[in-house]
């Protein structure tokens, strides 16, 4: 019996978390102007105009762009600040833990407001590059931490006996550091670029004249049940989705390395 | 070179990114939120004028609502990640691992799309729910649509997994010997859920919370999609000084407080978590 | 006298004549591995039991049915005569003392201690003072009261468990090896410690352990475990002296087992007129060695390969026609490792088995 109650209680969970993501697939497979579900005819219509406008190509491309240099930055800076998070002992350390955290308790609209304004004071213009910064300050405390859970499993002898069988400096990293990281800079990577695709409180305040998948749909939302709004919305999602499973079995992978 | 000065060698670029990234900008916002309304300008001279405003002029229900809604998501999203939590952590092996799997992937599926998707569901007339059900049986109803329940659902929906995953890092916390010893020793099942259970959780518990009430104070987008003219939030509230108003040093005021009652909830239940016991499993 | 002031519950006084705890054909699988197989056996009143056998071998399986942490598939379990085989663990009037002690590690000694008597709503003055005592008891002194219990030493950390059962003034304890973490002379004194302290109290005592060793220093009875069955129970005596397989008897420590064919040892060409087909088990200590290979008493040649000198005897490892057999003889002993021997015994001192 309690058996059961599990399988139930799990599969409505699921069933309630993905509804809203079928129901915007259900919505796109019409042709209407206004959504009257259920359809009296299907149609793929939707995606055939979607895929015909130069405007969903500009959407995604400025999100690619954006989320790609999210990712190629902060897994750099994570790895580095991975270390100091996990790797080193030193003064200092569990204040610098709490601070690298802190952003990620943060109100996202907020933090992109603070940013807008910060950006207007040092009289820079918004655009996709300044959504890149914005991200990041709330994607790379995610992305360090990430990378240091990778990190806590690991022994540091391991350096030092590379050392003491004769590696350089250079070969420690190469052949000993980086590989026992890879899983956790991949996994890193996956998280900073999904963030960063999916986000929308950071990009409404910061790309300026770009506009981002995200912030589109959010504007259009509101006001328009044109199942092209639908279709592009599964589009980008789809691909989010694709590398949310590669993003998990990336953790896996790695946790299955380092058990 | 010793561990402690490469540790801080290695803490530096994080740190001084979100030195520029993160401090400044509060800073900047804080020196805004002084300054005389309707100006553009970072002067010399401050006002506390903004603040006076703040409490004075009508924005105490937007942010009676924020913070409304923040708890009672936080209490929702707790007492129904609690038994997920608690379910997926048993179910041992490859299944557990597909499903937590699929209960996170949402979390990567942006907020405008899983709200639409819901307002699509809630749609009265030819919404996904309300269509079907008259398709399928002939009955008709209404909808949570543009009220403020459809709100909280929304808000309950979008943050659901931000408390469900440091919960099931928590739950994974509680040795079922410590679990069994107390039932052992006389304890009832409601006995074991306060005097171990929760006590043991309580860092996973911590960070959901935090997270999910931080998240929703901050939150606007569920207000906006689902929630029509039913609530003003803060956000909004702050939005519309900074574009409509055009009065900066108002919303920076605005922005000030909430800042301030983020850390008054950040500071005191971040002290009190070992980050590296958490992480560490 | 901690006999006196805990207070036993009217439904489960000692009857005579009535065993503690009766196990009654109780068997538990898990999906097609069968961890335990038609266990039967009655636990005296007071009395100290311990269930010895190698990892794997059902132990922990028993003893969590017993405590109520696990159900069997078959079979009962009679407290003083009455059936408790679904009765909820919390429900049971036993206390377990946990292999890991499974302390709560966010609460103090005292508020450990007091832990049994809290969930019975006991008020908080009347169990801190019950605590106090129970810590006395177990010789940690009160002044460990408001110590977290992470700061408690291995030693401390058992004796803090140990208050922990006793609190809830339980009829039958359980201890899933609470010792086998600690080290070498700790543990013979908490051995020795925790013997006193049943003798004290009178309890019942189950106590489970992979350790013959310590078995025998603490145990009225001991009950030998083998792939899910019990194969041998009785005092350490019986045990040691007369073993009923040769898995009890290699169980024991270093012994010689031969076979036995036709009132004959064949690897060893030897008569043994009268015994039945089966095993014989020698003990090393049984093992007389004269140097050189003249004939004299029945007996056979061998070679001395190693010895080890063990403080109080020698052990010689010896080649002989059976293949590596071990001898142990007084510290005195002068013998030097490639010396040939003639190794005989008293045919009195071969304890025969059937398997």
């Amino acid at each position: 019996m309690p058996r059961l109650l599990r399988s139930l209680w799990l599969t409505l969970i699921l069933a309630l978390l993905y509804m809203p993501i079928l129901s915007v697939v259900l919505a796109s497979l019409a042709n209407t102007r206004y959504m009257r579900f259920p359809h009296r005819t299907w149609s793929v219509g939707a995606y055939t105009d979607t895929f015909s406008q130069q405007e969903t190509l500009t959407l995604h491309l400025v999100s690619l762009k954006v989320a790609l240099c999210v990712t190629l930055f902060s897994v750099i800076l994570g790895a580095l600040g991975a270390m100091a998070f996990a790797r080193y002992d030193w003064r200092g350390r569990s204040i610098y833990q709490k601070a690298v955290v802190l952003p990620i308790f943060f109100p996202q609209p907020v933090l992109g407001l603070a940013l807008l304004m910060f950006y207007s004071a040092l009289g820079i213009p918004p655009s996709w590059k300044t959504a890149i910064f914005a991200h990041m300050v709330w994607i790379l405390p995610i992305v360090t931490l990430v990378i240091s859970i990778r990190l806590f499993g690991y022994d540091p002898a391991q350096e030092d006996a590379a050392r003491d069988l004769g590696a350089s400096r250079w070969q420690v990293l190469r052949e000993v550091t980086l590989p026992h990281l890879a899983p956790g800079l991949i996994s890193g990577g996956l998280f900073a670029f999904l963030l960063s695709w999916s986000n929308l409180p950071l990009s409404i305040f910061t790309t300026g004249a770009d506009t981002t998948l995200p912030e589109w749909l959010f504007s259009r939302v509101a006001t328009n049940y044109a199942p092209v709004v639908s279709a592009i919305a599964v589009i980008g999602t789809f691909a989010s989705v694709i590398l949310g499973v590669l993003v998990l079995l990336g953790l896996r992978l790695s946790r299955a390395r380092a058990g | 070179m010793s561990p402690g000065r490469t540790g801080y060698l290695f803490a530096l670029p994080v740190a001084l990114f979100l030195l520029a990234g993160f401090a400044t900008p509060i800073g900047i916002v804080a020196w805004y939120s002084l300054m005389e309304p309707r100006t553009f300008a970072l002067t010399a001279e401050t006002t506390l004028t903004n603040y006076r405003a703040a409490f004075t002029e009508g924005y105490g229900p937007p942010f009676f609502w924020s913070i409304t809604g923040a708890v009672a998501t936080t209490l929702a999203c707790a007492l129904l990640a609690w038994p997920t939590a608690k379910m997926l952590h048993q179910l041992a092996g490859r299944g557990a691992a597909v499903l937590t799997g699929l209960i996170a992937v949402p979390i990567f599926v942006s907020e405008s799309v899983r709200l639409f998707g819901m307002s699509l569901f809630l749609m009265p007339g030819g919404g996904i729910l309300a269509g079907s059900l008259r398709a399928l049986f002939d009955v008709n109803i209404g909808t949570v649509l543009n009220t403020k329940l459809g709100v909280f659902l929304g808000m309950v929906y979008v943050h659901f997994p931000f408390m469900l995953f440091p919960l099931l890092l928590g739950v994974a916390l509680i040795p079922q010997d410590r679990r069994d010893a107390a039932r052992d020793l006389g304890a009832s099942r409601w006995q074991i859920l306060r005097e171990v259970e929760l006590p043991l959780a309580m860092p996973g518990l911590i960070i959901g919370a935090l997270l999910t009430f931080v998240l929703c104070v901050g939150a606007n987008a569920e207000a906006a999609i689902l929630g029509g003219q039913a609530i003003s939030v803060v956000t909004r509230a702050i939005e519309q000084r900074f574009s409509y108003a055009q009065d900066w040093p108002m919303g920076a005021a605005l922005t000030m407080l909430v800042v301030a009652v983020t850390a008054l909830v950040v500071f005191p239940a971040l002290a009190r978590i070992d980050l590296n016991k958490l992480i560490r499993r | 006298m901690i006999a006196a002031d805990l207070s036993m519950t009217q439904d489960s006084r000692p009857v005579l004549g009535q065993a503690a705890l009766s196990l009654q054909g109780l068997s538990r699988s898990f999906g097609s591995l069968q961890a335990l197989s038609s266990v039967s056996l009655d636990i005296e009143e007071g009395e100290f039991f311990t269930i010895v056998g190698p990892s794997g071998s059902g132990k922990t399986t028993l003893l969590r049915i017993l405590a109520g942490l696990d159900q069997p598939t078959e079979g009962q379990l009679l407290l003083r005569g009455r059936d408790i085989t679904r009765l909820a663990p919390n429900k049971r009037p036993t206390a377990m003392v946990f292999q890991s002690l499974a302390l709560f590690d966010h609460r103090t000694v005292g508020e450990n201690v007091g832990f049994a008597l809290k969930m019975r709503g006991i008020a908080k003055a009347k169990r801190d003072a019950r605590a106090r005592e129970l810590l006395e008891l177990v010789r940690l002194g009160a002044e460990y009261f408001d110590k977290p219990v992470t700061q408690c030493s291995g030693g401390e950390r058992q004796r803090v468990a140990l208050a922990r059962v006793l609190a809830s003034e339980p009829e039958i304890l359980f201890f899933d090896e609470p010792l086998s973490a600690l080290d070498y002379r700790l543990r013979k004194t908490l051995e020795v410690e925790l013997r006193a302290l049943q003798k004290r109290t009178g309890r019942t005592f189950v106590y489970i352990t992979h350790s013959l060793e310590e078995a025998m220093v603490m145990s009225d009875r001991i009950g030998i475990m083998r792939d899910g069955q019990l194969v041998q129970v009785g005092s350490p005596a019986e045990i040691y002296g007369r073993p009923d397989s040769r898995f009890v008897a290699s169980f024991m420590g270093e012994v010689n087992i031969l076979k036995v064919a036709e009132g004959r040892l064949p690897e060893l060409d030897l008569p043994l007129p009268g015994t039945p087909d089966g095993y014989v088990v020698l003990r090393p200590e049984a093992l007389r060695l004269e140097e050189g290979t003249e004939t004299g008493a029945p007996g056979f040649a061998a070679r001395v390969a190693e010895v080890f000198r063990l403080g109080s005897r020698v052990q010689l490892h010896l080649e002989s026609p059976a293949g590596l057999m071990i001898a142990e003889l007084p510290a005195e002993t002068q013998i030097r490792p490639g010396a040939t021997a003639r190794v005989s015994f008293a045919p009195e001192a071969a304890h025969w088995v059937a398997e």
